[in-house]
């Protein structure tokens, strides 16, 4: 069985379980689309136009190498000891823009854009994340995953919480 | 004036009370009175030099309300201007940051030069001007106070206030200790951060300086430094706090504590030591050589810093600098930048910017589970069956009249000190928060009699 590189429809496909994964807070379901190594980057902006780019001289609002970074993330939103992260925020993912930017045999590259609308219970506030998604995905043992996701967030004022879950 | 600020303030200290009226946080009025008179009637802190580094360099910033622009001159010399055209008062510069020779106003072309000065009234000859216009001036007005140390920059839209010198006083030789830790000085790490929260401006004020809420507020932070350290890996961002004993329970003796200076600012800080944790272990031996022992310990130690009103200086955990921008009794915002010492290695960089994000980000696992407390006091500070807040009170009876021997290894004296085991958490280091803040209100009572 030869292996297609990836479909606009299943890159969309890929995208969209993500946010279910995340919206529902299945967030074993989805360190599991993640590889071990996977990148997972928020620039902040250096000024009003120019997002950050070197991760090691300028800052980011989140940067981690490997996937054990997202899974402190998650450890920590489900550890009952941050008073951030209960009650769990009610977020919508909504992706559109999907494009294939580059699709080989093992690896793709996948350019989307998002908003995530949240909704703050305690607070009883809403507001909106909004941004573009590059996602590189890599064929492991038959099945695509995350290798990278960068989140590039256009509205970078924070209302005082942005999570793994609301971007 | 309806509100009777010094009643929001129960200072008795001959018989151990200090009480907050929890009206100081959500009273518009009050709000409205601090604006005028904290922000906008002494020296507040407007940024750093190295924002402005070469000639017509400028950047942008606030005090209180008031658009400010910083402004370095052909000379090389900085200026701080109200930020708004004589003409009609729009905004000139309208960037955060870059370098112009002229400033040319966005909606009517009235253009200055990087000194301020006038360079041009668009038709001006045709514009049948009466003399009194035409003799008046029409540069940008100065901040009437403007003032630097150190590369950090204060200004004050009040003439009357003392010297920056004396303002500082001497909390100035813990921005010694921020400043003196490279030989090439202090940068700001690219990348700002902005954010805010639905809450007053105290609690952020407030915050800084309050070990007690270590252990309650960030435990998930702690338990994930555990889970790093119980898996290691290179790729496991490490923290100075995995190691210090400055909040353990196990810990004995004197572990920080805190000072209180005059006119509002304060320090609190916990013992860490030399840690391969700091970014800064690599120039340890350089900075003991350069410095001292003492020095070179103070640097290493966590340090928290409040120059009030606005200016705090994080050294826990990275390093941060934060400006603390009041927009609403019940809203602020914060601007935030890591703070890092020049010619650093790259690993050492490296390694303060992951420990950065981790803890100071609005994104991070540290802070917003200190700004979602701080919106859940004010919403907590609507109950005013009992109006009197009563976190004011832990080291009552630690708190000491001077500085003590830690500090005057590093030539610094403080009106009171605290030394403090790992659980005493002294409150009293507030109370010159709310001295300094009845100090600037007192115009506003004056008048209010």
């Amino acid at each position: 069985m030869t292996v297609q590189p990836i479909s606009r429809a299943d890159a969309e496909a890929l995208l969209y379980r993500e946010a279910e994964l995340l919206d529902e807070g299945d967030w074993d379901g989805w360190l599991a689309m993640y590889t071990a190594d996977a990148l997972f980057w928020m620039p902040a902006w250096r000024d009003e136009e120019t997002p950050t780019a070197d991760p090691d001289r300028e800052l980011s609002l989140i940067y981690y190498s490997g996937r054990a970074g997202l899974e402190d993330r998650v450890y920590r939103a489900r550890s009952g000891q941050s008073v951030a992260s209960r009650p769990r925020p009610r977020c919508l993912h909504c992706i559109s823009n999907v494009r294939v930017i580059s699709a080989g045999a093992a690896e793709a590259e996948v350019a989307s854009a998002f908003v995530v609308h949240l909704h703050d219970v305690r607070a009883a506030r809403t507001h909106q994340f909004f941004g573009r998604y590059r996602h590189t995905l890599r064929l492991e043992d038959g099945g695509w995953r995350i290798a990278a996701k960068k989140i590039l967030l256009l509205n970078d004022t924070i209302p005082t919480v942005v999570d793994f879950y609301s971007i | 004036m309806t509100v009777d600020l010094a009643a929001l303030i129960d200072d008795r200290p001959d018989e151990g009370v200090f009480r907050v009226d929890r009206a100081i946080f959500t009273d518009p009025e009050v709000f409205a009175l601090e604006m005028r008179h904290v922000f906008e009637g002494g020296w507040v802190f407007l940024g750093l030099e190295s924002q402005a580094p070469g000639p017509h360099d400028f950047f942008t910033t606030a005090a209180g309300r008031v658009p400010v622009l910083v402004s370095r001159d052909g000379d090389g010399r900085l200026r701080a201007f109200v930020n708004s055209c004589p003409h009609k008062g729009a905004q000139l510069a309208q960037i955060q940051s870059g370098n112009a020779r002229l400033h040319v106003c966005p909606y009517h072309s009235w253009t200055f030069d990087s000194a301020g000065s006038n360079r041009g009234i668009k038709w001006q000859r045709a514009g049948c001007y009466s003399e009194a216009f035409t003799g008046a001036s029409h540069d940008l007005a100065p901040l009437p106070r403007f003032e630097g140390y150190r590369g950090f920059l204060f200004g004050s839209l009040n003439p009357d206030v003392p010297a920056l010198a004396e303002h500082l006083g001497e909390a100035a030789r813990f921005l010694d200790l921020v400043v003196g830790q490279p030989e090439e000085g202090i940068e700001l790490v690219p990348g700002a951060v902005t954010f805010t929260y639905d809450a007053n401006w105290k609690l952020q004020l407030e915050n800084c300086s309050d070990a007690y809420h270590f252990t309650s507020a960030h435990p998930s932070y702690i338990r994930v430094l555990e889970r790093r350290q119980q898996a290691g890996g290179p790729a496991a961002v490490r923290s100075i706090w995995e190691q210090s004993q400055a909040w353990s329970e196990e810990s004995e003796g004197v572990q920080g504590g805190s000072y209180s200076f005059a006119n509002g600012h304060v320090l609190n800080w916990g013992r860490i030591g030399i840690s391969e944790t700091h970014p800064l272990f690599e120039q340890a031996g350089a900075l003991g050589a350069r410095h001292g022992e003492a020095a070179r310990d103070w640097i290493f130690n966590m340090r928290n810093l409040t120059i009030f009103p606005n200016l705090q200086v994080a050294e826990n955990a990275s390093s941060q600098l934060r400006i603390i921008q009041p927009l609403a009794p019940g809203r602020t915002l914060m601007r935030t930048w890591c703070l890092a010492p020049r010619g650093e290695s790259a690993e050492a960089r490296r390694l303060r910017i992951r420990q950065y994000e981790d803890f100071f980000n609005p994104s991070g696992m540290a802070t917003p589970d200190d700004t979602v407390a701080y919106e859940s006091c004010q919403r907590g500070f609507a109950g005013r069956v009992d109006p009197w807040l009563q976190g004011y009170a832990r080291g009552a009876m630690a708190s000491q009249e001077g500085g003590n021997a830690l500090s005057a290894a590093i030539g610094a004296g403080a009106e009171r000190s605290v030394l403090a085991d790992s659980q005493l958490c002294d409150e009293t280091l507030y109370h010159s928060y709310y001295r300094a803040w009845l100090q600037r209100m007192a115009p506003a009572m004056a008048r209010g009699a």
